[in-house]
């Protein structure tokens, strides 16, 4: 796989995680290019999910969790005992698989990272906010209602503000945990469409079951496959010329 | 299908499918929807019941309280003509206990028996002043019908008129007859005719307040009692004397308040006011006037309310005004107007009643009317056949004779149990005999027959409040501080036993708590307060070091510690540092407070200390109250879904800021419900505050003194109150009270609960 012609955003080596004495990662080494999206799939249990929440140490918070090997944004080493979780994770923002918006208003919730970055200013957060709302596409549907309570908007919209809500404090990494597997598909496109547009700014490592959706949205698409990354490579050469068998049989639907 | 082959022959799908399929439908649903009906009306009929049975406990208590405020009646007995001699007018009238028999007096001296349902003549007897006649008389003691009588002699003549309850041939006979308890013969203490005479007796004195004809000065007589070695006969001897030169046109004199003070008082309303506690030398205390002299009021009739302190004042603008002694600032007592009372037209005469404040007035325009003093409540109006001369109050207050102009009597039958206590005298501040100024004071009974009883709620409904609040003070920080660690920090094996054993505390019965409160910890706080108040800041900064300490280690030597026991660590870290606190008593004492902070409180700071006070009750009650407002706020929290704490996490937030900023606001209502649920406890608690809070019905928010609440209240006095008094009746309005109090609480809770569930409802 060629990424000499990409910036590297984040870097993998040799990274193992256990879970108590089970191995749920073997020795993963990859490169993730800046401003791409980069699609993990595989069937479940395969770790995906998992490797995708130690790009921002969510596996902290589980007492069980031990890690081995390096993985460094921007040469910066991640898992360093010096490297601040908060900072990390204002860096590497996250989406979660099923949308959880603050019970408060639209706006407190886009605010939310900003004032715990210790941002007081109220002019500087309203354009933050509007920045972020049309980031998301979310300006247009919620700009006279932003005092509203967000659980009262759909689930695709909730979605589309938990996205406004990780990008407002501007991270270097967006990290999508199944994005649309709990909306309808005219949200799910929606979010697409914006996948499409972030990756101009960010760059976006999504976790996703949907194979088509990964051959629709990302630039690179890694294969994982019982704790192994099977194989990485352009999205447009894993599908439609798998170098490995396994790849093979899973996009031809004889797993999972 | 290989496999689904092989699962229906080993589960026997394939029989259960023909089963299924055979099944008579019609009988099993009709069967489940009959057992679906009864199970529906069963619990209908549960709900129901429990929605009745509280309002029934509402409406029995209202039942009880409602005939507080209701109005009394009066209605018509019996009437007819005047007993005894018509042609002399009646001084008075007397009246037993069961109104059954009735005395009337009249001016010349003659004594008529007579019933007073019927109004037959019992029998007739003639005073006998040895040819004197009565110029002026006084009732000196209420309940004996000991009576004094001036005479155009100069003498004076003591009377008592007393029942006896005989049954000869097994009827029931009462009959009158008069003794004489200082001897038949008069006191001979002026040498013309009293035209004013006060009389009052002590256990061991008479003391005598004359104004005769001739002189124009006011006497003072004071006689001691001294008993007859040979018989029952008391004599008197002359002890002191002392006299004061009389102002004009004097029309009422008044001895009042143990016999020192004496009121000469004037049609006008002028009043002068002397002390003559030493009658060598009596000492003017104050000259005022009693009535509106701008609107030219004038006095038509003065009388004394039981217990002889206030002076009840008829007008004849028809207001009767109430004045009593009041202590000024310089220790002196002056007549002071406490309030009025209207009546409809100019006053022609006042009685009391003789067994509460209560007083009877009746007027131009024909009518008498029952007021009652403490409460302010004009109980009863009742017109009459004519105008009234003299109206008397039967010994219960149950019953009224009217003696009118045109020469009947009509007597009334009172049903007015409950006069003490209305609105104002529960809520409002009263002024209350002997006090300097209104206040609000609960003080339900005493020794003294002419007590005034003080019903007001709010004392305790402050004491309720601030027991409530002081252990709210103390539970709220800790039960809410150890749900967050509990629900949050605390590992899940530890969370699973710790739980539990702090909502055991709660079952510990409060009894336990209150004695321990009571007689342990109130007497060694009170030995130990500077070490309590050193609590406060050693075990927080304490137990901070302690885990700072702790962090700093060596992984090696906390791995040595498993994750669950290491909040059991903290155990020995708080009873050391509880332990530092009390030894460190002593010195902080003599650093900060001269040696003994609660000597120190009372005598530098001014700040009264009593052993059972606000602070015990603020640990005790607290102590109470932290499972439960513990176990509903940590479930509230731990409910809080993990995805909005990863939300926020992922946000770059810190723990502490996750909980302040999601976690907490998620679980608002469930912490509000509990610090209301812990409230609701803290108002209805009783066993503690009773043992422990010295249950002074104090209205003072300081923290080292005590409280009485309206649970400890109920608790102290429902075993004393006499059935169906005001005082019984009043301890079922503060139930009624603490009904409600919980009711409003629960209610404002489960609003904004519901306000709060609403906005959080989708989650």
């Amino acid at each position: 796989m060629n990424l000499e012609d990409e910036n590297i955003a984040i870097e993998v080596k040799d990274w193992a995680l256990f879970y108590g004495k089970k191995k749920a990662l073997n020795g993963i080494s990859m490169s993730l290019p800046e401003k791409k999206v980069t699609a993990f799939i595989g069937p479940s249990g395969c770790g995906k999910s998992t490797l995708l929440r130690c790009f921002n140490r969510m596996n902290d918070l589980i007492d069980s969790v031990s890690v081995t090997g390096d993985m460094t944004l921007y040469g910066d080493d991640m898992y360093a005992k010096e490297m601040d979780v908060s900072l990390l994770r204002r860096r590497v923002g996250m989406v979660f698989q099923k949308p959880n918006p603050f019970p408060k208003s639209i706006y407190e919730n886009v605010c939310y990272g900003l004032r715990l970055q210790g941002i007081r200013d109220k002019a500087m957060l309203d354009k933050e906010v509007q920045w972020a709302l049309k980031g998301a596409g979310l300006w247009e549907e919620v700009k006279d209602r932003l005092d509203e309570n967000a659980l009262g908007m759909s689930g695709g919209q909730q979605q589309r503000l938990c996205i406004a809500r990780a990008i407002a404090i501007r991270p270097e990494v967006l990290l999508l945990d199944e994005p649309t597997s709990a909306l309808d598909p005219i949200s799910t496109l929606a979010i697409e469409e914006l996948i499409f547009e972030l990756k101009k700014e960010f760059t976006i490592l999504i976790v996703t079951h949907n194979m088509q959706q990964a051959a629709r949205v990302s630039d690179y698409t890694a294969f994982m496959y019982m704790g192994d990354l099977i194989e990485y490579s352009d999205t447009d050469g894993l599908f439609t010329a798998p170098q490995q068998k396994r790849t093979e049989d899973y996009i031809s639907g004889r797993y999972g | 299908m290989q496999n689904s082959e092989s699962l229906k022959t080993k589960f026997g799908l394939g029989k259960v499918k023909a089963m299924l399929a055979n099944l008579t439908f019609g009988r099993s649903i009709h069967y489940r929807n009959n057992v679906d009906r009864a199970w529906r009306y069963v619990i209908s009929i549960g709900g129901i019941g429990v929605i009745v049975f509280v309002m029934l406990i509402m409406f029995f208590l209202m039942y009880v309280v409602v005939p507080l405020f209701a109005p009394a009646t009066v209605s018509e007995k019996a009437s007819y003509a005047i007993p005894g001699p018509a042609d002399s007018p009646t001084l008075f009238y007397e009246l037993d206990e069961y109104k059954e028999t009735g005395i009337r007096v009249s001016q010349s001296g003659v004594v008529t028996g007579f019933n007073v349902q019927t109004g037959k003549v019992l029998f007739s007897a003639k005073l006998n002043f040895s040819g004197a006649s009565i110029t002026s008389f006084t009732q000196i003691e209420d309940s004996e019908r000991l009576m004094a009588f001036g005479l155009s002699n100069g003498q004076v003549q003591i009377i008592k008129f007393g029942y006896t309850l005989t049954y000869p041939n097994d009827k029931r006979l009462v009959s009158v007859h008069l003794t004489y308890p200082f001897g038949k013969e008069g006191l001979e203490v002026s040498n013309s005719a009293i035209q004013h005479l006060a009389v009052r007796l002590d256990e061991s004195e008479l003391t005598l307040v004359m104004q005769d004809a001739r002189s124009n000065s006011i006497l003072v007589k004071k006689f001691e009692k001294t008993d007859s070695f040979m018989s029952d006969d008391v004599s008197l001897e002359l002890s002191a004397e002392g006299s004061i030169e009389a102002p004009n046109n004097i029309k009422w004199l008044r001895l009042g308040g143990q016999g020192k003070n004496l009121y000469l008082i004037t049609a006008s309303g002028k009043t002068f006011f002397y002390n003559i506690a030493n009658t060598e030398h009596i000492e003017p205390v104050q000259t005022v006037q009693l009535t509106n002299a701008a609107k030219n009021e004038r006095i038509t009739s003065v009388k004394f309310l039981l217990g002889s302190f206030s002076l009840m004042i008829g007008t004849n603008q028809g207001r009767v005004i109430q004045w009593f002694p009041v202590r000024g600032s310089d220790n002196l007592s002056r007549l002071q107007e406490i309030r009025h009372f209207d009546a409809n037209s100019a006053i022609e005469g006042l009685n009391i009643e003789h067994n509460r404040k209560g007083f009877v007035s009746i007027d131009a325009d024909q009518n008498f009317t029952l007021f009652y003093s403490t409460s302010e409540r004009k109980m009863a109006t009742v017109p009459l056949d004519s105008e009234a001369n003299l109206i008397e109050l039967s010994p219960r207050s149950d019953g009224a004779l009217v003696e009118q102009k045109n020469g009947q009597i009509i007597f009334f039958d009172i049903e007015n149990e409950y006069p003490e206590v209305s609105f104002y005298s529960l809520w409002d501040k009263v002024w209350y005999e002997g006090y300097d100024k209104p206040s609000y004071v609960w003080q339900s009974s005493s020794a003294s027959a002419d007590y005034e009883p003080k019903f007001s709620m709010v004392p305790l409904t402050f004491g309720t409040l601030k027991a409530a609040l002081y252990s709210m003070l103390f539970a709220i920080p800790i039960a809410i501080l150890a749900a967050i660690y509990t629900a949050f920090f605390m590992n899940k094996q530890s969370r699973a036993y710790i739980k539990p054993i702090i909502e055991l505390i709660e079952a510990l019965p409060t009894v336990i708590l209150g004695f321990l409160a009571g007689l342990w910890l109130a007497p060694y706080m009170e030995a130990h307060l500077s070490g309590f108040f050193a609590i406060f800041f050693i075990l927080p900064l304490g137990i901070l070091l302690v885990g700072f300490g702790f962090s700093k280690l060596p992984d090696r030597l906390k791995l040595w510690v498993p994750m669950g026991a290491r909040s059991l660590l903290m155990i020995p870290v708080v009873l050391f540092l509880g332990w530092l606190a009390m030894v460190l008593n002593n010195p902080l004492q003599e650093i900060f407070f001269h040696g003994d902070m609660r000597h120190w409180l009372t005598a530098s700071a001014g700040i009264d200390f009593d052993q059972r006070n606000a602070m015990v009750i603020g640990f005790a009650m607290g102590f109470a109250l932290i499972p439960t407002i513990f176990s509903v706020a940590e479930d509230a929290l731990y409910n809080v879904p993990a995805y909005l704490v990863n939300g926020s996490l992922a946000l770059g937030a810190s723990g502490w800021q996750t909980i302040v900023g999601v976690v907490l606001p998620t679980a608002s209502p469930g912490i509000f419900s509990a610090i209301m649920l812990g409230f609701g406890r803290g108002v209805g608690e009783t066993m503690i505050v009773l043992m422990a809070s010295g249950n002074t019905p104090l209205m003072d928010a300081n923290l080292f003194e005590g409280m009485r609440t309206l649970a400890a209240n109920l608790a102290v006095e429902m075993g004393e109150a006499e059935l169906y008094s005001t005082h019984y009746r009043v301890l079922f309005l503060s139930g009624l009270l603490l009904f409600i109090f919980t009711f409003i609480f629960n209610s404002i809770a489960e609003v904004v609960r519901e306000r709060m569930r609403k906005r959080y409802g989708s989650l």
